[in-house]
């Protein structure tokens, strides 16, 4: 009972989410920017490159919001797989369990 | 000759350490997805076997991932710069339970934001009721 609040107030940290996020927009800000770059060649490498590859960014809310959904991505998992795992008799989660409910819940997310 | 040496070289090092980088905030992201994990599991008596616990981490973790890359180009395509909450309910739609529990989620944020700190609690946690409620019945 009185776990139930704990658990919800500590899910995944919004600023590791934000530095998942900010890593895979730099590597794609990047990838952009190298792109620009062998575009226009020829053509003055302006600021107008520069604009186009600055990574995008995210707000507060937003990354509190994400990292619920992955707090719920996990918690489905675990309780999808507990479901079997439970079906058959066992107390341990093994394989077996989580690959007959992984492609329900990669549909599902 | 050198010169595309010297790039290849600077490129390499960039991704080295770009990839030690990401296995520093992959095992972060594992000890935080344990510990839901092992929550979760605990609350419905059950065990969770090593291996598992890393292949479950390992699915989050690509999952942000793609996540990130989904929200960038929601934003980008509603012509914006910085993600906010709609896309990341937008990222949800093929689950309409999810989309709307996570609604739900970010309306309880948006309430909080101009906070009354009695009032807040009050309303967040009856909130979570109802969101643990809807999660509760999921169609197998």
């Amino acid at each position: 009972m009185c776990e139930h609040p704990m658990e919800k107030e500590n899910p995944f940290d919004p600023d590791l989410v934000h530095e998942i996020f900010k890593l895979v927009w730099k590597r794609k800000a990047a990838e952009r920017g190298k792109n620009e770059i062998s575009e226009n060649m020829d053509n003055e490498v302006g600021a107008s490159s520069s604009k186009r590859s600055r990574p995008t960014f995210a707000n507060a809310n937003a990354l509190k919001l994400s990292s619920e959904l992955l707090r719920v991505f996990v918690a489905e998992a675990i309780q999808r797989a507990a479901t079997i795992a439970e079906a058959e008799g066992s107390i341990k989660i093994e394989a077996t369990h989580l690959e007959r409910i992984l492609p329900q819940l990669l549909l599902d997310f | 000759m050198e010169d595309i040496d010297g790039g290849e070289m600077a490129s390499e090092l960039d991704r080295e350490e770009e990839e030690s980088a990401t296995d520093l905030l992959r095992d972060r992201f594992r000890l935080c997805t344990i510990s839901i994990a092992e929550a979760e599991a605990k609350q419905c008596g059950m065990e969770v076997s090593q291996p598992i616990m890393a292949c479950i981490s390992d699915l989050a973790f690509k999952f942000a991932e793609q996540l990130a890359k989904d929200l960038e180009l929601f934003a980008q395509h509603a012509g914006r710069k910085s993600v906010n909450m709609e896309d990341v309910i937008l990222s949800a739609h093929r689950n309409d339970h999810l989309a709307a529990s996570l609604r739900s989620f970010g309306n309880d944020l948006k309430a909080k934001e101009p906070n009354l700190e009695r009032k807040r609690k009050k309303s967040s946690r009856r909130e979570d009721k109802v969101v643990r409620d809807v999660l509760r019945t999921p169609d197998y």
